[in-house]
């Protein structure tokens, strides 16, 4: 673009959007977080790290536990996203050519269509006991006529098979943008020196494009941490998310105190997760000369 | 050797497809048993009907709650489109003091849960003495929705060629002149992939949407979740869920081909370089 002193100025409307919406509801949050202010009447306000301190270090804190829960079950499914997103980007870089970006839309349509409908497919009509996929069961004769398999629905089952069929899709497309624009010529050199196809995709592909099987990890972990809405609909009591424990606090027995430290902690783990992983995103956002990715 | 390598490839070939049918296989679905006359939403299909099509659009709380989400969708697609074009003008000055800082506070909506800013901003409503209302979900909806404008514009504005804005400038132009007829045209696809992400966005928003909506007047994931714990509204709610996935399935491919066009038609007429990966990429951020 052309440059014109002042042109900087543009910036001021999203800015203050950004910093009154959403760094205001943070800096309440944390205020509330330290008891400086409460919902609760009656509660004599002041700095206080009651909360904090609960969480973090009580003993047995059941939010904490319901943490760690959250964190398995979030690393798990963006592992294994990401690796079942591997060989759909190998398959449409290196095998499906002529046809690869039409074969790409198709691959990540199922992203763009609105997620609750997706959660409440799975929900209602397939993993349900009178579901798709316990007729499916009954008609191939794995399991008695009408017995279904219990552990499909409201279960860690359930909530993993939602976000690992959510993300794939999305997460291909980091890694197939990397297969994509690799350089050719050293898959070439590395065959006519004599590789096979398999040392070569070892020593050669699999190494080059790290950088968007760590983009696409990180696609998945830093939306997944903060995810309640599966739950709701697939998870049972015993499933629930750290998510759900924070909107808990602000629902029909609120405690927005010890909410916020909920909410605050969320924040901060997902900040340390973009910090120290965020550098891996920069190369597929960020273009020479251009500042985009925090 | 070779057969190894055949069955290598077989197997990923198989592989893919059978994941797209993983993938497809619960949307299908849904819209069969949108046709399914049974009044519960399972195996066998015992006739085909419409019904719950009729049954749907004459429920006036589903189709307002629907109107509701596409006027607040409309309304953040737009706002959200503008403020990123202004972001994005602003962040390619060559002159901008704090530039890192400004765009990390940008794109910091990516990384903030939407559950944690739902409450912050109960919170902040609650604070500022001011009742939860649709004009908060539409606000709320535009904050998250900016930093994928920012991530689709601002590329596409980068790889404008500058030679450009200034033959209009020589040939006479205002700067806003030059805006208007050079550099505006150029955004357009961009414009329209902003505006149909942030009200995709929107439109299937839950958190803030569940805090900051009046409880008589949900938007239509609010009013989804509600309803499907009820059994009697599922086939509508099943019905008018096809027509939305359909919908937005023609919606993307539609989207996608126009996209194509108009870059083949500007990379014709001007020196656009084409940036797919970056683009799409910045477009695939919903959800986040």
């Amino acid at each position: 673009m052309r440059v014109r002193i002042g042109q900087g100025v543009f910036v001021t409307p999203p800015l203050v959007l950004v910093l009154l919406l959403l760094l205001g509801p943070v800096v309440l949050l944390s205020l509330y977080s330290l008891n400086v202010r409460t919902n609760i009447p009656g509660v004599p306000t002041g700095v206080s790290a009651a909360n904090w301190k609960d969480f973090l270090t009580g003993h047995g804190n059941p939010f904490r536990a319901r943490f760690f829960y959250s964190m398995k079950i979030t690393l798990l499914v963006s592992a294994t996203a990401t690796a079942a997103a591997y060989p759909l980007a190998y398959y449409l870089a290196f095998i499906a050519r002529r046809f690869r970006y039409v074969l790409l839309l198709l691959l990540i349509t199922p992203f763009f269509t609105s997620y609750l409908l997706r959660i409440v497919a799975w929900a209602d009509v397939m993993l349900n006991d009178n579901g798709v996929v316990n007729h499916v069961f009954w008609a191939l004769h794995l399991r008695p006529q009408g017995d279904p398999v219990s552990w499909l629905l409201y279960s860690n089952f359930s909530i993993f098979l939602v976000l690992f069929y959510s993300w794939v899709p999305f997460v291909s497309l980091p890694i197939f943008a990397v297969l994509e624009n690799m350089d050719h010529r050293l898959i070439e050199a590395a065959t006519d020196l004599g590789a096979n196809r398999f040392i070569t995709f070892w020593r050669v592909t699999f190494p080059l494009s790290l950088p968007g099987v760590i983009a696409a990890f990180v696609f998945v972990l830093i939306p997944t941490t903060g995810e309640f809405i599966a739950p709701l609909y697939v998870g049972g009591p015993g499933n629930q998310l750290f998510g759900n424990e924070i909107q808990a606090f602000f629902g029909d027995s609120p405690n927005w105190n010890y909410g916020a430290v909920l909410a605050i902690a969320l924040i901060g783990v997902v900040l340390v997760l973009m910090l120290v992983f965020g550098r891996f995103l920069d190369t597929d956002l960020r273009q020479p000369g251009v500042e985009v990715g925090p | 050797m070779n057969l190894v390598y055949r069955l290598g490839r077989l197997t990923i070939v198989t592989y893919f497809w059978a994941f797209i049918l993983f993938l497809f296989a619960p949307l299908l679905v849904l819209v069969v048993f949108a046709f399914n006359k049974s009044a519960t939403p399972t195996l066998p299909i015992t006739a085909f009907s419409t019904r719950w099509f009729h049954l749907a659009f004459s429920d006036s709380e589903l189709t307002t709650a629907l109107v509701r989400s596409a006027e607040i969708g409309v309304a953040t697609g737009l706002f959200a489109t503008a403020l990123g074009v202004m972001a994005s003008l602003g962040l390619s000055a060559r002159r901008l003091r704090l530039r890192s800082l400004i765009v990390a506070i940008l794109l910091l909506p990516l990384v903030v849960p939407y559950i944690s800013l739902a409450v912050g901003l109960l919170i902040l409503l609650n604070e500022l003495g001011i009742r939860i209302s649709l004009w908060a979900v539409f606000l709320g909806h535009s904050v998250v929705a900016l930093p994928f404008s920012i991530l689709v514009v601002l590329p596409r504005l980068r790889s404008l060629d500058p030679a450009m804005v200034e033959a209009a400038r020589d040939l006479g132009s205002s700067e806003i002149g030059a805006f208007n007829l050079v550099t505006l045209p150029l955004l357009t696809p961009s414009i329209v992939s902003s505006f149909l992400i942030c009200f995709i966005t929107s439109f299937d928003e839950f958190a803030i949407s569940s805090f900051l909506a009046p409880s008589g007047r949900p938007t239509y994931p609010v009013f989804l979740y509600a309803g499907s714990r009820s059994p009697g509204l599922l086939p509508e709610l099943i019905a008018v869920g096809s027509i939305i996935i359909v919908a937005s399935l023609a919606l993307i491919v539609v989207a996608e081909a126009g996209r194509r066009w108009a870059e083949r038609r500007l990379r014709g007429e001007t020196r656009v370089v084409d940036q797919p990966t970056a683009e799409s990429i910045g477009l695939l951020g919903t959800q986040v």
